[in-house]
Order: C-alpha cells, then sequence, then structure tokens
C-alpha cells in the first residue's frame, strides 16, 4: 500500500482493531469529561509542568488545556469543540453522549451485529428524536418584551452548572440584562456588543454590569482630567501622529534644510488634524460646563496630545477595534475616519467619564448614557482563575439566554428530555422499523440515558435506582427529571430548570454522525511517534 | 526615542528571541554595574525602545520586553506563562473560589528546573534577602562549569536558558492544537488556528497592549519560525496587523533551524516541505516591508561557521548565533537620532525602520527580500572584514554581480588590534576604504557603528573555536585543542552584520516560485490535492505564484521564469 509508505513506522490496524480503537477512546474521553457534568459535578485543578495551575469546571477549557493525542479522542474533541462555538454549551453531554453510543454499539457489535446495521439504526432513532424534540420542547413567546423570568431561568440553570448557588444567582439579573441592553428588534443578537471586562483586585470579588463601556486603558497625557461629567464623545480613526521616517544622516536628501522642510510639512498635517477636532470641541462645548473625550482608534503622538490637553480635552489612543463600534451603540452618535467628516451630529453623550487605576493597568470608564445598546460586564476577582471561572460562567450564561430568545424555546432539562425521548423511541418507534436495525433504535435510545444517570452519579446517587424511579414516574403520565439533592423525580418546569432548544438538537445532531463515522472505520493508521525534541 | 515591539512566533523563533534578550538583559546588567568596562555603558544605545517601564499592583518597579511570544502549549518548559515578576498572591489552601463541590487535581508531570534556572533562583532570592550576593562564593552555590554543561546536555525549550524577566501578557500558549510537533510541520497544519477559539483576538489584544502605550512606536519586528504550521498562523497574525496599523513597518525575519531543512526519504514529504516553504514565502511577504530569511541547513559546516563549532542538531547553539546577528541589526534603530550634523562618539549611523527600509526596499528596484551576512566574532578593522562576511540567508549565489545592490553594514564593539577598541571614527574610515579597494562595490551603502561589542551571557552556549580570545579577538597562535569556548572564556565579541538587498537572492525565489508551479499550479501536479487540503483553491495558488514572479521579476526582468509560457 501506497500510505504504507508515508511512515514507515506507520502500522495498518485492520478493521475490527480499529473499531476497538475507536470504541476505546471514546470511552476514555467519556471518563476524563463524565465527572463534570451538571451542578454537582467536579471542578478540575490542572497543574502544568512548570506548577501553572489551571482551574475549570467546563468541558470545553477542559478538551482545550489537554494534550490529546489519539486521533479518535481529537475527532470527539473538535466536534466537542465546534458544538460550543456553534451553540455556547453542551460540551461535555456531546462527549458523553458520544462515548455512551459506542458503547451501546459496542455491546451488539460484539454479539455480532454488523457496523453498519448499528449506523442505519442509529440514523432512525435519530431523526425520530429530533421530531420529538420539536413535540417536546417549551415555546417561549418573545414578542416586544420578552418574558424576564423564563431568560433568568435559564441563565440560572447553565450558570449554576459553574458557579457555586448564590454567587451564580448574584450573576442571572446581569447576563439577562446584559442580553435585553444589545437586543435590536429584528436583527440576530450579537454578543460581542457585550464587554467583558475584569480587573484583578486583592480583596474584591464582585461583578456588576456597566451601562456604557468600560476600555481598558486610560489618557497618556499627565494633564488630562481624570473625570469629567457631561461628555462629548468623538468615536474616531484618524492618525494623530507623525509617521513618516525621520532619516538622519542625510542620505536621502540633498540637504539638510529639504529635509527639515519634509519633516515639518508632515508635522503640521497633523496638527492640522489636531486643530479640527480642537475646533469641533470649541463649536460644541463654548460657553457650558460640557466636556470633550477623543477616542481614537489610530495612535496619538505626545505633540498631539499636548495640544488636546491644553484645550482641556480627554484623549485616547489605539482603542480596540470592536470598541468603536460599542461605543456607537452605547453612546450614539457615529465613528469617523476623516477630519473632514467632523460634525456635532457625530458625537456621542456620556454623563460621566472616569479613569481607574491598579498598577500598571489603567480603566476608563463611560458611563450614563442615554440609551444604551451596548453595555460591560465588569468583573472583579482577587485572582485569575476565579476571573477566568467567573467569564466562562457569564459567557454560557449569555448564550443561553440569545439562544432562548432566538429559539423562541426551551427544553426541560435535568435529564427530563432524555428520559422522555428514550421511553418514546423504545415504546413507539422501535416498533415501526423492521428487522435488526431496531437494536440500532434500542441502543441509542439506551445511549440518552447517559446523561440523566451521569448527573445521578455526579451528584453521589445509586443510578439505577433513579433510572427506574423516573422512568416509572414517566410512564404515569408525568415529565420527570432528576432531583439531585435526593434522587427523587422532579418536574424541572416547577424547578425552573431549563436547557436550550439549539443546543440539545446540536448535541442529537453532531453525536450520532460522528459516532457512525467512528463505527464504519475501515483501517487506521497509527503512526510511530519519532521522540524528537520540541523545539 | 521611537519604540519597538517585538513578536516571536513558533519554535525557533523563540529560540533566537531567547538568546536576543539575553543579550539585552546582560548589556542592562553591565551597564549598571561601574566596576565594569565603561564601554559597556553604551551611551547612544537606548534600551527603552525595546523594553517597556511598568509596575505590578504591590507598587514594584519593572523593565521587561515589548514582546509577544507565541508558541505552543508546553513550549515554555518550567517557566510559567505569566513570566515571574507580577506574581499573583499565594492562594493555598484552595484555590477554588468559585465552587463548593468536589475538586479533582490532575498533575502533569512537574518539570525540575535546570542548574542555570536553579542557580538564577537563588541569586534572585539572595537579592531579595539583601544580602550582597554579586560575589558570595557560598559552598551551595553552582558552578559555573556545571551549569554550562548542563546547558549543553539538557537544553529542551527556550526557557531552559532564559535570564529574562518577561511581562505576564508576553507568552502566549496555543492551546487546544492537539498535534504534536511532526503534525504541526506543515502551513496546512496551522491553518484556522488564528481564527478559531479566539486565539486571533487574544494575540492581538495583547499586542495592542504594547502598541498602545508606545508614544510613536516606529516599527514592528517579527522573528517567525516559517517551517510549518506557524507561518500560517504568523501571515493571519501579520494580516491583522497590516489592517489595525497600517503605517507601522513590519521587518520580518524567517526563521529555519537546520533540523528543519533534513530532507526525507519520502517523496510525498519532500513535495510536502517543498510547499510549506513555497506557500509560507508568498503568504507571509505581503504583509511586511522587509522580509529576511535567516538560517542555513548546514550551520555548522558554513563559512558563517569559521571561528565557531556550532552544532546543528543543537537549536540551543543555531539560535545564538543568528540571535547575535539581529542584535547587531537592531542597534541602528536603537540609537539616539542625533541630526546630521551632531555626532557621537559611542554611536554612529542611527537608521530608523522606515529608512532601513525605504533604503534597501524602496530605492531604484522594489526588491524587499535582504539577504542578512554575518562575521561572528568580526575581525580587527584592519583586516579584510567586508570579505570576511558569509550569508545566514539560504540558497544564495556566490557569484552574482549586482550592479544595483544596496546595503546596510553595522559594526559594533570593533577591535583595531588585539585588545584595542576601535572608536567609531576608526571604522568608519576603514569600512570606507575597503569599499574604495573593493573589486565590486555596491551602488549605496550605509554604515552604523557603536563602541560596545556583543556581551557572551553565561547561558550562551559554548560554539566558539579556540581562535577565540577573551575579547573576541582572533588569536594569532591559538591552542591547538579541540573542545570549544564558551562563556567562560570570551566575554565579548565584535560582530559586523549586513543586510543586504542583491540579485543574489534570486534562487531562492526561483526556487520556491518554480516548485510553487511544479508540484502545485502546473495540470496534474503531485501537490495539487495537498494545497486543496490545506485550503488553498486555484485562484489563490495562482495569485501566490504572482507575488514570487514578481519578486523575481523586479531582480530579473528579463528572466523567463517570470512569464507564464507553460
Ligand atoms: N439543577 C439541576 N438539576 C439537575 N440537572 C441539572 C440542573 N441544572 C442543570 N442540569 C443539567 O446539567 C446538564 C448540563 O451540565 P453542564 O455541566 O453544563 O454540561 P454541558 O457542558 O454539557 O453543558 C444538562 O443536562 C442540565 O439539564
Ligand atoms: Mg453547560
Amino acid at each position: 500500500m501506497s500510505l504504507r509508505m508515508l511512515n514507515p513506522n506507520a502500522e495498518v490496524l485492520n478493521k475490527s482493531e480499529a473499531l476497538r480503537m475507536n470504541i476505546n477512546a471514546s470511552k476514555g474521553l467519556q471518563d476524563v469529561l463524565k465527572s463534570n457534568l451538571g451542578p454537582k459535578g467536579t471542578i478540575k485543578m490542572l497543574v502544568g509542568g512548570s506548577g501553572d495551575i489551571k482551574l475549570t469546571k467546563d468541558g470545553n477549557t477542559l478538551l482545550r488545556e489537554m494534550q490529546i493525542q489519539n486521533p479518535t479522542a481529537i475527532m470527539i474533541a473538535r466536534t466537542a469543540v465546534a458544538q460550543d462555538d456553534i451553540s455556547g454549551d453542551g460540551t461535555t453531554s456531546t462527549v458523553i453522549f458520544i462515548g455512551e453510543l459506542m458503547k451501546q454499539a459496542d455491546r451488539y457489535i460484539d454479539e455480532g451485529m454488523h457496523p453498519r446495521v448499528m449506523v442505519d439504526g442509529f440514523e432512525i432513532a435519530k431523526r425520530a428524536t429530533l421530531q420529538f424534540l420539536e413535540k417536546f420542547k417549551t415555546p417561549v413567546v418573545m414578542g416586544d418584551e420578552p418574558d424576564k423570568e423564563i431568560l433568568k431561568m435559564v441563565a440560572r440553570t447553565t450558570i449554576r452548572t459553574k458557579l457555586y448557588e448564590s454567587l451564580a444567582d448574584q450573576l442571572t439579573e446581569i447576563v439577562v440584562n446584559a442580553v435585553l441592553c444589545i437586543r435590536k428588534p429584528e436583527e440576530p443578537i450579537d454578543l460581542f456588543m457585550v464587554e467583558i471586562m475584569h480587573m484583578r483586585h486583592k480583596f474584591d470579588v464582585d461583578t456588576r454590569l456597566v451601562e456604557g463601556l468600560v476600555l481598558d486603558h486610560g489618557s497618556r497625557h499627565p494633564d488630562m482630567k481624570r473625570r469629567a461629567e457631561n461628555c462629548y464623545i468623538l468615536t474616531c480613526n484618524v492618525s494623530l501622529e507623525y509617521e513618516k521616517s525621520e532619516i538622519n544622516a542625510g542620505f536621502f536628501y540633498s540637504n539638510a534644510e529639504q529635509r527639515e522642510a519634509m519633516v515639518a510639512a508632515e508635522r503640521r498635517s497633523v496638527d492640522e488634524r489636531v486643530r479640527k477636532i480642537i475646533e469641533l470641541k470649541n463649536k460644541v462645548c463654548a460657553g457650558t460646563e460640557n466636556n470633550f473625550v477623543v477616542i481614537n482608534q489610530k495612535g496619538i503622538d505626545p505633540p498631539s496630545l499636548d495640544m488636546l490637553a491644553r484645550e482641556g480635552i480627554i484623549a485616547l489612543r489605539r482603542a480596540k477595534r470592536r470598541n468603536m463600534e460599542r461605543l456607537i451603540l452605547a453612546c450614539g452618535g457615529d465613528a469617523v475616519n476623516s477630519v473632514d467628516d467632523m460634525t456635532p451630529d457625530v458625537l456621542g453623550w456620556a454623563g460621566l467619564v472616569y479613569e481607574h487605576v491598579l498598577g500598571e493597568e489603567k480603566y476608563t470608564f463611560v458611563e450614563n448614557v442615554r440609551n444604551p445598546h451596548s453595555c460591560t460586564i465588569l468583573i472583579k476577582g482577587p485572582n485569575d482563575h476565579t476571573i477566568a471561572q467567573i467569564k466562562d460562567a457569564i459567557r454560557d450564561g449569555l448564550r443561553g439566554v440569545k439562544n432562548t430568545i432566538e429559539d423562541e424555546a426551551v427544553i426541560l432539562g435535568a435529564g427530563a428530555f432524555e428520559v422522555a425521548a428514550r421511553q418514546h423511541l423504545v415504546n413507539e418507534v422501535m416498533k415501526t422499523v423492521q428487522g435488526r436495525a431496531q437494536l440500532g433504535v434500542e441502543a441509542f435510545a439506551d445511549a440518552l440515558l447517559v446523561i440523566p444517570k451521569t448527573l445521578a452519579e455526579n451528584a453521589g446517587l445509586d443510578t439505577q435506582d433513579v433510572i427506574i424511579s423516573l422512568k416509572g414516574e414517566h410512564d404515569r403520565g408525568n415529565v420527570v427529571g432528576l432531583n439531585q439533592h435526593t434522587g427523587e423525580p422532579i418536574d424541572p418546569q416547577m424547578e425552573g430548570i431549563f436547557d436550550n432548544y439549539s443546543v440539545k438538537r446540536q448535541i442529537l445532531n453532531s453525536g450520532p454522525v460522528i459516532a457512525s463515522q467512528l463505527l464504519l472505520v475501515d483501517e487506521v493508521i497509527r503512526a510511530g511517534r519519532n521522540m524528537r525534541k520540541p523545539t | 526615542m521611537r519604540e519597538v515591539v517585538t513578536i516571536q512566533v513558533g519554535g525557533f523563533a523563540n529560540f533566537i528571541g531567547s538568546h536576543f534578550w539575553n543579550f539585552q538583559d546582560e548589556l542592562l546588567g553591565l551597564a549598571s554595574d561601574h566596576d565594569m568596562d565603561p564601554v559597556f555603558q553604551n551611551p547612544g544605545v537606548n534600551m527603552d525602545v525595546l523594553y517597556r517601564s511598568g509596575e505590578t499592583q504591590e507598587g514594584v518597579l519593572t523593565y521587561t520586553p515589548r514582546l509577544l511570544s507565541v508558541n505552543y502549549q508546553g513550549s515554555l518548559g518550567s517557566m510559567s506563562s505569566h513570566g515571574t515578576l507580577y506574581n499573583q498572591t499565594p492562594e493555598l489552601p484552595s484555590p477554588v473560589a468559585t465552587w463548593k463541590g468536589s475538586i479533582s487535581t490532575q498533575r502533569s508531570e512537574s518539570l525540575n528546573r535546570n542548574l542555570f534556572l536553579q542557580s538564577l533562583y537563588k541569586e534572585e532570592q539572595k537579592e531579595s534577602v539583601g544580602k550582597d550576593s554579586k560575589h558570595a562564593d557560598s559552598p551551595d552555590n553552582i558552578g559555573d562549569q556545571e551549569i554550562m554543561e548542563s546547558l549543553e546536555n539538557g537544553t529542551q525549550f527556550w526557557t531552559d536558558f532564559s535570564k529574562v524577566h518577561y511581562h505576564p501578557h508576553s507568552l502566549y500558549e496555543i492551546n487546544g492544537l492537539w498535534m504534536d510537533v511532526e503534525g504541526f510541520d506543515n502551513y496546512g497544519a496551522g491553518k484556522d488556528v488564528f481564527a478559531e477559539s479566539s486565539r486571533g483576538e487574544e494575540m492581538t489584544e495583547r499586542l495592542r497592549f504594547f502598541v498602545e502605550e508606545c508614544d510613536h512606536v516606529q516599527g514592528i519586528q517579527c522573528v517567525v519560525d516559517d517551517s510549518g504550521g506557524f507561518s500560517s498562523v504568523a501571515a493571519d497574525f501579520l494580516q491583522n496587523i497590516a489592517d489595525e496599523y497600517t503605517n507601522t513597518p513590519v521587518l520580518l525575519y524567517t526563521a529555519r533551524d537546520p533540523g528543519s531543512f533534513m530532507s526525507s526519504k519520502s517523496r510525498k514529504r519532500n513535495i510536502s516541505r517543498n510547499l510549506n516553504d513555497a506557500v509560507s514565502f508568498a503568504k507571509l511577504s505581503p504583509f511586511c516591508k522587509l522580509i529576511v530569511p535567516v538560517g542555513l541547513p548546514f550551520l555548522g559546516g558554513s563559512k558563517a561557521s569559521t571561528y565557531l563549532r556550532v552544532n546543528d542538531e543543537k537549536p540551543y547553539h543555531c539560535s545564538a548565533v543568528y540571535a547575535a546577528a539581529l542584535h547587531a541589526l537592531s542597534l541602528p534603530f536603537r540609537m539616539d537620532s542625533l541630526g546630521p550634523t551632531a555626532t557621537s562618539d559611542c554611536t554612529l549611523g542611527a537608521l530608523d525602520f522606515n529608512s532601513i527600509v525605504q533604503m534597501l526596499s524602496g530605492q531604484s528596484r522594489q526588491n524587499m527580500v535582504a539577504i542578512l551576512d554575518t562575521t561572528m566574532p568580526a575581525p580587527t578593522i584592519g583586516e579584510q572584514l567586508l570579505s570576511k562576511l558569509q550569508t545566514l540567508t539560504p540558497e544564495i549565489s556566490d557569484d552574482m554581480e549586482d550592479l544595483h545592490s544596496v546595503e546596510t553594514l553595522v559594526i559594533h564593539g570593533a577591535l583595531k588590534s588585539d585588545e584595542q577598541r576601535a572608536s567609531v571614527f576608526e571604522v568608519q574610515d576603514a569600512i570606507s576604504a575597503a569599499y574604495e579597494q573593493a573589486s565590486s562595490r555596491p551602488r549605496f551603502c550605509h554604515l552604523s557603528a557603536a563602541t560596545c561589542p556583543l556581551p557572551i551571557p553565561l547561558p550562551f552556549p559554548s560554539i566558539f573555536s579556540q581562535t577565540v580570545g577573551r575579547c573576541g579577538q582572533l588569536l594569532s597562535n591559538p591552542s591547538s585543542s579541540s573542545a570549544s569556548k564558551g562563556s567562560l572564556d570570551v566575554h565579548s565579541i565584535p560582530m559586523a552584520a549586513r543586510l543586504r538587498s542583491s540579485s543574489a537572492v534570486l534562487p531562492f525565489l526561483t526556487n520556491r516560485l518554480e516548485n510553487l508551479r511544479k508540484f502545485g499550479i502546473q495540470h496534474g501536479a503531485m501537490g495539487g490535492e495537498l494545497l486543496k487540503s490545506w485550503g488553498f483553491g486555484k485562484e489563490e495558488l495562482e495569485e501566490m505564484g504572482e507575488t514570487l514572479s514578481n519578486m523575481v521579476r523586479t531582480l530579473a526582468p528579463y528572466s523567463d521564469l517570470t512569464s507564464d509560457s507553460d
């Protein structure tokens, strides 16, 4: 085989060995992530070779920190990470669901069933489950004023899987308000318009929503005000620095005067731009107590800063590209790319602008804006771990709220959907399927139960008891999820445990696809590793 | 003063960087030590160009490189990615302030600090205790000889021999690659790495941190290991930079470790290698103003190693030579500019980024590819220094006459006799005379000179031959021992380095162009599928071909290669 030549160390595995390897790798990855799932899951502390510590409760972060080498495991990890990129949640569930599909399939294949037939059964079951999902979902009517209570419950459910309850509950309101702040009717929600900013602060653990913007830099001139009220905001992308080269040796110009003239001309044109800004300031501020703030995406050099400072203008340089957009949404006005576009109506407004300094880090707060469509969630925490945990949780929460608004639906959580779907497959779907593919449907159905089972296991409950009582309660006609404290069935609706519809759908779509690919493997080339030193 | 921000991307680039910053750190140390030779005060060369002043939250002042280093996770060895200065308050017993449920701990095998890092650490502890540690010879001191041996034999990561404190924003590790070094050996392996999982955003933000505080950034110097996936990470990053900092010139060194040239028995692998080289070059060059390919396939056996004993298998060795050259080249843009008439005794020929770029690529022809030559150490100025310059750029022709060539030469720490330093004016006179006598002269040449030589820090590898003396002078009757000399025997060396815009670089360019055509563009090309898997369509390949043939055309207007006859 020509492929064999590719690497003389490569070892070609035959079909059944390859299948075995896939199953083992899936189980292995499942084992690693399983304990993460749900509000009773385990947080993982990873200590690197240098003693660096990373903490995470999040499947996505955990996968990215792992040095995965096995190609099968990499395939699954990629699917799971993509799950997070697309829908913002459900990484852990994806990995353990794929692992379980492989485990269930393994049982039947061991007894002589052909993987092809298994895969056919998966396909039937997947379609049936997706149809069932449509029936099962709880519609949420959005209208002009979304139901804040349900949004808060969704946010709370997901954030509580990352932070302990009382800490989580401080964030739900913030997250919901942030999304509602940036939401525009008839447009997809752009979560980038919520800035997440953090400050490392020895004693403070606190998160708050700033209706406005927090920038991670300050003015660069000693005489500029550190605090100003009633500010016009000029958002611009105009170079206010001298850019041409300073040529010293005089090689390129026949004489020094010529060179000096060049330099002076360039300087004049920069000064001219600064003067245009000052003119605009004078036009709008003259005779009032109002202030003027320039936030520029390009650089501002010291002579320009001097000129601006002398006029009482606050100026920030090298603002993030994305902040140009956010500023406009928060303060109003337009971002300008040229001084020729500067008229009073491009200016935004903020009631308060002030600077906050922590060591070498500076922050500028642009607050008290009139009708913000962009906002900042500001996290204070004593160390990077705490901040990272809270950030992860906030991201999950934001995505959860956005998904709910866009899905106009939610799914009852705590395993309720999985139990119901499993019963539906076994009781209704299986009998409509001919032949051995039935067993594939059954395997799929049982694999769904890995979610409630794992939730139970992580809560220290007996998984078999739990599954029996959930199935029983379900068959009495109730929607049931798992009470993580007692193991008893509960109604997730009553408890306010909701998952995202789009997250569930994505898991149901991608899980079986990968499992099928892994089952239908032909042969796998396992490359021998040549331990060259990393350079 | 105009700031320069440095970016290092990929394995070998960071090895070079590590030596580069060691030189700077050594210079800072020497300058603050008044017992040292005053030449190391190095007035006229401004460290603030490359370094930033900062302050920790505890109010401790810091001075760290304006640097963003990008590499894959695990490449920092025993160094913490937060660097060493801005330590956070220890959080034990439980660092988990956000979770009340159970915790499980997974420990990677801990990497012990090598002897060198241990001794650094000890020294620092002593200093912080307040004892005068400089010459303290307490019994627990680790012997320098021992340290050097452990570095020679055990260096695995660039951090193993680094003595520099880095800012916590400086060291960026790419995680979630799920690939080993081998898997990451081609351009395609790095595609999407920048875009995915907000990595690009993180890198852009960190760079912005360093640029925002610059009053007047003159440029970005960038070292990229272009032997594999990091080229595409760097290409995406540079594109981003070109968008964001439109008028800030980027000077790009593409660097290779000899190991990356190893040809393989597999034809497929060689094709992949060739295509990687062509694609990397074509993709990186559009986003910089000047590109300097650095790295010979056999550095140890090359003419550039006449006075050196370089082991090609050790990135620790090879990177030291390239770093020394990069240091020399950085001097002109760090010199205080004095205006056209003023002179200084210590430096001569300041040139900022834009001027270097203008001079080399903006003259009569727009060639943006420069050749790097060096002599390490530089001979005394009387000798034919010019003829001793040897190239560090691969695939260069030796015997190409180019009437249009332009060059910029940097000499620092030059000696006029065995132990006597030459003044910058003596250097200038000697070089002018040398150019007068030379059989072929460049059309244009610029000289920069400084009196301060290259200091050899303790963790510098033992790569000098017996010919090299304590001050880098070439000994007339060296010991016949075959052992190499290191930092204990050689304390500083004079250096010369040159950037040259010349048609001698044509083979480098045409090899890439031909390979791209042969293996990638031509009908039924053997690498077609491979390039597709790297994400390139026909149009993009032709665009790259166009980029390369434009570069060839600039230097050889009548070459038949530039016409698309096939
Ligand atoms: N209070 C709760 N009781 C029981 N299950 C819960 C509760 N809150 C969330 N869950 C379940 O936890 C699962 C999500 O856990 P999580 O750790 O976020 O994993 P993932 O990465 O898959 O999103 C969902 O199945 C959800 O229904
Ligand atoms: Mg979740």
